[in-house]
């Protein structure tokens, strides 16, 4: 029966093109508008790394000023100080944990005068790094946690896959070497490659949300001593409450904040444990005229940091309401074309009924043509979704182009979102034209 | 024509109407919504910044082989302003709207524990009110001698500076800006004076909401990648964009010219969120207002193509054309302002949602009528086709049977 | 066999309180023709409807090929109307947007017959009525005459026991009307079951046998010599 109904479906839907192009159009524009923001809204919100974000920790502590917040009402900065860094790395008393922070350098081939030196966003962090938020190695290895290489007395470098292959036209460059340069100092030194990432774009860039998230991680990760002794141009930000005095001893001994810290703890004991080492050395450090204000240190998992930072943006949530508004109005209008187009066919519905057709299955009938206007709608507002994002993405430039990727679920979502409000409309409208009393159709002829 | 009846009969055949009415108040909410949003994205990224941003571009120079940067700076500065159709230039820190730049706490120095205001840090020198065409409203320029070099690690502000009237009225509430000139203020923990009073100049920072908060302090900041911001004579710009950076790259080989913009470009990608926000929606109104004609015309054809033979009853019993036009209109009529009475409550409701949730812009008191009318004359608009079909029916229709 | 007792059938509104039928007793038996007369208003489209399961009744009972219609759900009403009933109206009743092929295939989609009988049945049906030529028309391109024929074809495809006939030759010209007669005497002669409604005296005259109705119950009952 469901190619006949498929077969009269069709004829019906071509014998009545105006009125199924127009019913095509609203759902296809509908689903269209509402995906490319949905779209947009669930990789903002989406989990980057789902099998870990609550075994991940984002570490804060209050070293602010006595008299004014970090962040209004009471939040402590969100990043912590050099010294902090140090002491936290040294006790190491989590699972893993690691400081990072970014700079900028000028990349160069020391073997090849013809390659065009560029400058590269440097991430520097600790071993525990790649392992933490399981970064894919296509080549080779990080550095190991002895705490002699993670402290950065040797001159190594892991690139990203891209920067393999603008540096190496992808090949296996471990034990090749660059030189980073400070764009400032003039200074220039020589690293050896130890390892080649695989493809890595955590979407947001949970690991640092103190500049744009949505844009590629780094292309080059140091050991995060090095950025120091290296004497690279930091690139994040810092903020301070009080002055520092002059030169970089006197930065580092400051209560400016630059160093974002992340810890794995893997159950409930080990984040209380963690907690209590952080209180205590709090405490400590206010015996020392350290952190004036109270005891107000933090540990957020991946979700509950990426929401602290308002990764989706409250302008992205209006857009959504609006899309989903927009969807309704889309949808109510397909309600009415639905009603209308079936009413009118009160009579074929009698003599149908009169010819032996229940109620079931002309219900089944018309529900198989509005699963077709809801195919063509899907497949429209598929088109238009990607259309969207396109325009999106020429809008708003390729800092955004990893939030305006169409996946696999995406593509099924609009689909089968575009056939569930067709029918949907399509219930009301059906369930009215198999209440038609045939008896009334075939007589009033 | 009397509206009771229409009324009455819309009641007997009510599905139609409520749909048509509910869709009204949808689209009503969204783009009364909408417009408020686009209202306020398209002004943030308008807001004037105090330079002339027309003729104006910037460039950053990475002297990554350079030994002595002052040298190599002044050089530039130099050659740049005697280049011809160049008005001025100017080493900067930071450029305005770049969204990326230096600030620090500003208070006044008496009082105990006076409030704080966040500034942001402009390091320039004496030609930096005539480069960026600043209006000082009051007290004096620096001179070419408060200018001095400033090292990379260092902090401390000198004790000179000019700051925005904004800035003023914030740190002296009680005065107008002009008189403030001489008073003593605290950047950080550097005491200094202000010496004169710019009407405008924005922080580099557009998302901010101190904007327009800056100190102009007479620094040089002593850089391996200094940036320039030059002004060029009107009409000039585009031209000296080019040629400037092809006379620095080669007055010292070695070296990377960056950031090459004119202002209006900096102005575009730092207001993107903005106005793509703004065209974003917009779209979304227009694509709405659209469907919700269409949808209209649909079902109003319909309902005349129902009704083909009641309207010859009506033409038979001596209604004129005009009289069905009338009846078609004032049925529509009817149907709107409900949906629009509905979709106003629903816009206000949704506004003061938004409003409580984020840092939504209220709706302005003539915009729920104006949306209104606009909606309503929308829906006169669409029913328009079918009731003119409508008016075509002959009388004769009646007494058919079939 | 065709058989109801006592059937009533009120209409029911806020106001009025309407018997279409009351206390109606009749018998159609295997074989017969009979015409069911009365003037506008005699419960006539009440009746057909009721004989053919598109309408309920309140009082009596109905007994359709010894089968007890009471009490059925919509599917077995339905299934019962397919394989027993074929229905012939005043306004032909063709579904506009489908071919005379695919109109008279519409019953017995609903039969659930394999294709190739179906094929068999309706090319059967519509060279019976000398409609083999206008297989892929449309129903805008035949005459009232034409029409009405694929309507019977599409009635008979099923092999139903009994024709509903309404007012058949009610929107036709004379001629095509007495072609429509003749050929339901036709059918007759060769063994169906027909019951016409009509309002017509002189086309009643036609079947073998009628019955009168006038303010839904029966006045009259003709055996009519054939």
């Amino acid at each position: 029966m469901i190619f006949y109904y498929l077969r009269l479906a069709a004829i019906s839907l071509r014998r009545n093109w105006g009125q199924t192009t127009l019913m095509i159009l609203a759902i296809g524009l509908g689903i269209g508008v509402c995906m490319s923001i949905v779209t947009i809204n669930y990789l903002m919100a989406k989990d980057p790394i789902p099998d870990k974000s609550s075994q991940l920790y984002y570490v804060q502590l209050d070293n602010w000023d006595p008299n004014r917040p970090a962040e209004s009402p009471n939040e402590p900065p969100d990043q912590i100080t050099w010294m902090d860094h140090q002491a936290l790395m040294s006790a190491a008393k989590a699972f893993r944990q690691t400081g990072n922070a970014s700079a900028t350098a000028i990349i160069r081939k020391p073997d090849d005068d013809n390659f065009r030196p560029f400058l590269a966003r440097i991430r520097g962090n600790h071993a525990d790094f790649f392992p933490m938020f399981d970064v894919p190695f296509l080549y080779g290895t990080g550095w190991t946690s002895d705490a002699h290489r993670d402290w950065g007395a040797d001159q190594v470098v892991v690139l990203s896959r891209e920067t393999n292959d603008r540096l190496f036209g992808g090949e296996d460059s471990v034990g090749r070497e660059i030189t980073l340069g400070n764009p400032t100092e003039f200074s220039s030194n020589l690293f050896r490659v130890i390892g080649v990432l695989d493809e890595w774009r955590p979407v947001p860039r949970f690991y640092d949300l103190t500049s744009n998230y949505f844009s590629d991680p780094a292309e080059i990760f140091i050991p995060f001593g090095l950025i120091l002794s290296q004497g690279l141009s930091r690139s994040g930000n810092t903020n301070c409450w009080k002055p520092t005095g002059d030169g970089l001893r006197a930065f580092l001994g400051s209560e400016c904040v630059w160093i974002q810290y992340w810890t794995e703890l893997r159950n409930h004991q080990e984040k209380a444990d963690y907690m209590a080492y952080l209180d205590q050395y709090v405490t400590e450090q206010k015996e020392g005229g350290r952190f004036p204000r109270p005891l107000n240190n933090r540990l957020s998992n991946v979700n509950e940091w990426l929401d602290h930072e308002n990764v989706v943006q409250p302008e992205a949530k209006m857009l959504l309401a609006v899309a989903v508004m927009f969807l309704v109005v889309c949808l109510l209008n397909t309600i009415g074309l639905l009603l209308s187009k079936f009413l009118g066919k009160s009579s074929e519905i009698g003599v149908r009924r009169a010819l032996g057709a229940s109620r079931g299955s002309l219900m089944y009938q018309y529900l198989v043509e509005t699963a077709m206007i809801g195919f063509g709608g899907g497949l429209l507002g598929l088109l238009l979704t990607w259309l969207g994002l396109e325009s999106m993405l020429a809008i708003f430039g390729s800092d955004a182009s990893n939030l305006m990727r169409l996946d696999l679920n995406m593509v099924v979502a609009a689909v089968a979102l575009a056939i569930a409000s067709a029918i949907g409309a399509g219930l009301y409208p059906t369930w009215r034209a198999c209440r038609i009393d045939p008896a009334a159709q075939l007589k009033s002829q | 024509m009397e509206i009771g009846p229409i009324f009455r009969a819309l009641l007997r055949n009510r599905t139609g109407a409520i749909l048509i009415a509910v869709q009204i108040a949808f689209t009503l909410t969204v783009v009364l919504n909408a417009a408020v949003m686009i209202n306020e994205q398209v002004s943030k990224a308008g807001r004037p910044s105090g330079l002339n941003e027309a003729d104006t571009f910037h460039m950053q120079s990475e002297a990554i082989d350079t030994i002595n940067p002052q040298v190599t700076i002044n050089n530039d500065l130099r050659a740049i302003r005697e280049t011809p159709g160049v008005a001025n230039a100017l080493q900067m820190n930071t450029i305005p709207l770049s969204n990326g730049g230096w600030s620090t706490g500003v208070r006044v120095q008496q009082g105990d524990d006076p409030p704080v205001y966040s500034a942001a840090m402009y390091m320039v020198d004496d030609q930096a009110i005539d480069t960026m065409q600043l209006k000082l409203i009051a007290g004096e320029n620096f001179a070419a001698s408060d200018v001095v070099w400033r090292k990379p690690d260092e902090s401390g502000w000198p004790g000179r500076v000019i700051i925005t009237k904004a800035l003023a009225k914030s740190l002296f509430p009680d005065d107008s800006p002009e008189t403030t000139v001489g008073r003593a203020i605290l950047l950080g923990e550097s005491p200094a004076n202000i010496i004169g009073i710019v009407d405008q100049l924005q922080a580099p920072w557009t998302q901010s909401s101190q904007i327009e908060s800056s100190v102009m302090v007479p620094q040089q900041f002593q850089t391996g990648s200094p940036r320039y911001l030059i002004r060029a004579e009107p009409g000039q710009r585009d031209r000296l964009m080019p040629e400037i950076e092809a006379q620095l790259a080669e007055r010292e080989r070695g070296r990377m010219i960056r950031n090459l913009y004119s202002m209006d470009e900096v102005r575009r990608r730092s207001y993107n969120l903005e106005t793509g926000l703004a065209m974003i929606l917009g779209f979304v109104m227009v694509v709405l207002l659209l469907i919700t004609g269409l949808g209209i015309l649909g079902l109003a054809s319909l309902s005349v193509r129902r009704r083909i033979k009641q309207i010859g009853i009506r033409r038979a019993l001596g209604a004129s054309t005009r009289d069905v036009l009338r009846y078609f209109l004032i049925e529509n009529l009817l149907i709107t302002s409900s949906g629009v009475v509905l979709g106003a409550i629903m816009a206000v409701a949704f506004n003061i949602a938004l409003v409580n949730a984020m840092n939504f812009p209220k709706i302005e008191w003539y915009g729920v009528p104006l949306g209104m009318v606009v909606l309503v004359l929308l829906g006169q608009l669409a029913v328009w086709g079918p009731a003119r079909q409508a008016c075509g029916v002959s009388p004769a229709t009646a007494t058919r049977t079939v | 066999m065709l058989d109801m007792k006592g059937i009533a059938r009120i209409y029911q509104t806020d106001l009025v309180r309407t018997h279409a039928l009351r206390d109606l007793t009749l018998t159609v038996n295997e074989g017969d023709f009979t015409a069911v007369v009365g003037p506008s208003g005699s419960g006539k489209t009440t009746f057909l409807n009721i004989a053919g399961l598109l309408e309920d009744f309140d009082e009596g009972s109905y007994l359709l090929d010894g089968e007890n219609v009471a009490g059925l759900n919509d599917r077995q009403r339905s299934k019962l109307r397919n394989e027993k009933i074929g229905f012939i109206f005043q306004g032909f009743n063709l579904i506009p947007d489908l071919n005379v092929f695919d109109n008279v295939d519409v019953p017995l989609r609903y039969r659930g017959f394999p294709a190739a009988e179906r094929k068999r049945r309706i090319e059967e049906q519509l060279e019976r009525f000398g409609l083999t030529g206008r297989i892929r028309h449309f129903p805008s391109q035949l005459s009232g005459g034409q029409q009405q024929r694929v309507a019977i074809a599409r009635a008979l495809a099923g092999d139903p026991r009994f024709l509903l006939a309404d007012e058949p030759t009610g929107n036709l010209d004379s001629a095509s009307a007495s072609g429509v007669l003749d050929l339901l005497e036709g059918l007759h002669t060769s063994g169906t079951t027909i019951i016409m409604v009509t309002h017509d005296p002189a086309l009643a005259a036609r079947a073998p046998s009628s019955i009168h109705l006038q303010d839904g119950r029966v006045v009259g009952n003709d055996e009519a010599a054939a």
